[in-house]
């Protein structure tokens, strides 16, 4: 009740604040609070086990000016499963606040954040996890290495750009958290940085992650990535390596959008094809968000955007272990919004 | 060792609550901070940044990452490029010139 109450008292406040957007003047940019986000509905069958996965994953914004930026976004995400096999559909919503931080955009090379945030390592966590960005469903076998233990830390963190010309931009964040166990704050201690330099000539950008794991037992974890949208074809490449004291391993990704295909084009040029490789191998037994068993996993995805925010999804990977190997594949849709939660000011 | 029910939303209210003071105060300062600063000449290297064409950085950050929206209201441009800002690190004179590309 009272966090209701606390929530009302925000958004007026972030209402009286929209129109302090005096560094933008020469633009009709608003500053309204907005519910943004993806929702989506994935048949997954895993080793001959349907699951039906419907996921809200609704992101709230409230920017208290043109500086300060209130941000949340928390998962419903279901599981359901034939009961006893064979039977009907039964399970449950699993909600969780996925972060939950205040951002203070200080100047142009520093942003501050406070609160929950998604910890920086590597690709997957901060930028492809949301369910209308993943080109495949699935995380990759190696997302727990570097997001222990919830994928988010509670503390602080400081982000931005160091140095941009024309040829070359420079980026980083560097973080603390500390350990909660408060429900839906959840985090480990932990510290760590990303630093990364892109180039806009040949769209590439390579990366690496540091983190220093606090909670027992303290390890170090790393990534190196790559991400490469060739200007001339509308294909996207990513890749990431990932080491840790329980395991290492990899997950290379190219999507590519059939734009360029002759025939039927304005059916072709919706349709992404992508594949995907990734192997992960245990060190020390594993575990700890590493499989403890040596995992191989390619896989191929077809996702076809019937718009620009609404698109059908669709992949087929093979795992193999040394216990079993198995097909998973999901089906669904997937769908993203943005809408204004306020009428705009006169 | 998991935190009583009670206990743990108290400590989520504080803290919500704390971080709302903060970014209420943050906000205010700064927004008059703002509006008080007389305008000062943009070095070298801003004015590089400034020439780079909101198109441009739109393709090379958006599209990096998700298949860029075809239409953002006007009345959520603001808000929405401050959230690109955080995520994708960009700098404010990418902040700038993305604004005056999709809210001119």
């Amino acid at each position: 009740m009272k966090i209701w109450l606390f929530a009302v008292c925000l958004l007026f406040s972030t209402m009286q604040l929209s129109g302090q957007d005096s560094d933008v003047g020469s633009t009709h940019a608003g500053y309204l609070p907005v519910l943004s986000g993806g929702a989506g509905y994935i048949y997954n069958v895993n080793g001959g086990t349907p699951t039906l996965s419907p996921a809200i994953n609704p992101v709230l914004l409230l920017p208290l000016g043109s500086h300060v930026l209130l941000e949340s976004r928390a998962e419903f995400v279901g599981e359901f499963q034939r009961r006893n096999g064979n039977g009907d559909y039964t399970g449950q919503i699993f909600p969780y606040v996925d972060y939950a931080q205040v951002d203070w955009l200080a100047n142009t090379h520093a942003i501050v954040v406070a609160g929950k945030y998604l910890t920086p390592f590597g690709l997957y966590d901060e930028r492809l996890q949301p369910i209308w960005i993943a080109t495949f469903q699935a995380p990759p076998l190696t997302y727990g290495i570097g997001t222990r233990t919830s994928g988010a830390g509670v503390g602080g963190e400081l982000r931005g750009v160091i140095a941009q010309t024309e040829n070359y931009s420079v980026q980083y964040a560097a973080y603390y958290s500390a350990h909660s166990n408060v429900e839906d704050l959840d985090a480990a201690r932990t510290t760590g940085f990303d630093a990364s330099i892109y180039f806009p000539a040949y769209r590439v950008e390579v990366g690496t992650s540091y983190q220093r794991f606090l909670d027992p037992r303290q390890i170090n974890n790393e990534a190196e990535y790559i991400s490469w949208q060739p200007p001339q074809i509308p294909l996207d490449v990513k890749a990431e390596a990932d080491q840790s004291y329980w395991g290492h391993g990899y997950w290379i990704q190219a999507g590519y959008m059939l734009s360029q295909v002759p025939v039927a084009n304005s059916f072709f040029k919706r349709m992404q094809l992508a594949g995907r490789m990734e192997q992960s191998f245990p060190d020390h037994g594993g575990g700890n968000g590493v499989p403890t068993l040596a995992t191989q996993r390619p896989g191929v995805a077809l996702n076809y955007y019937i718009k620009d925010d609404l698109r059908i999804v669709s992949s087929y990977e093979r795992q193999f272990t040394s216990a079993k190997d198995v097909n998973i594949w999901n089906v669904g849709f997937t769908y993203r919004f943005v809408w204004p939660l306020w009428p705009e000011r006169k | 060792m998991k935190m009583p029910q009670g206990r743990a939303r108290i400590h989520l209210t504080v803290l919500i609550t704390a971080i709302a003071a903060a970014a209420w105060i943050g906000g205010n300062v700064f927004a008059l901070t703002d509006t008080n600063r007389p305008p000062t000449a943009p070095s070298a290297a801003s004015q590089e940044i400034n020439s780079k064409s909101g198109e441009k950085v739109f393709m090379e950050n958006c599209a990096r990452c998700h298949k860029p929206p075809m239409v953002i209201s006007p009345r959520t441009t603001g808000t929405v490029v401050m959230h690109m800002r955080v995520r994708a690190k960009l700098s404010r004179q990418d902040e700038q010139a993305l604004l005056r590309y999709l809210a001119p």
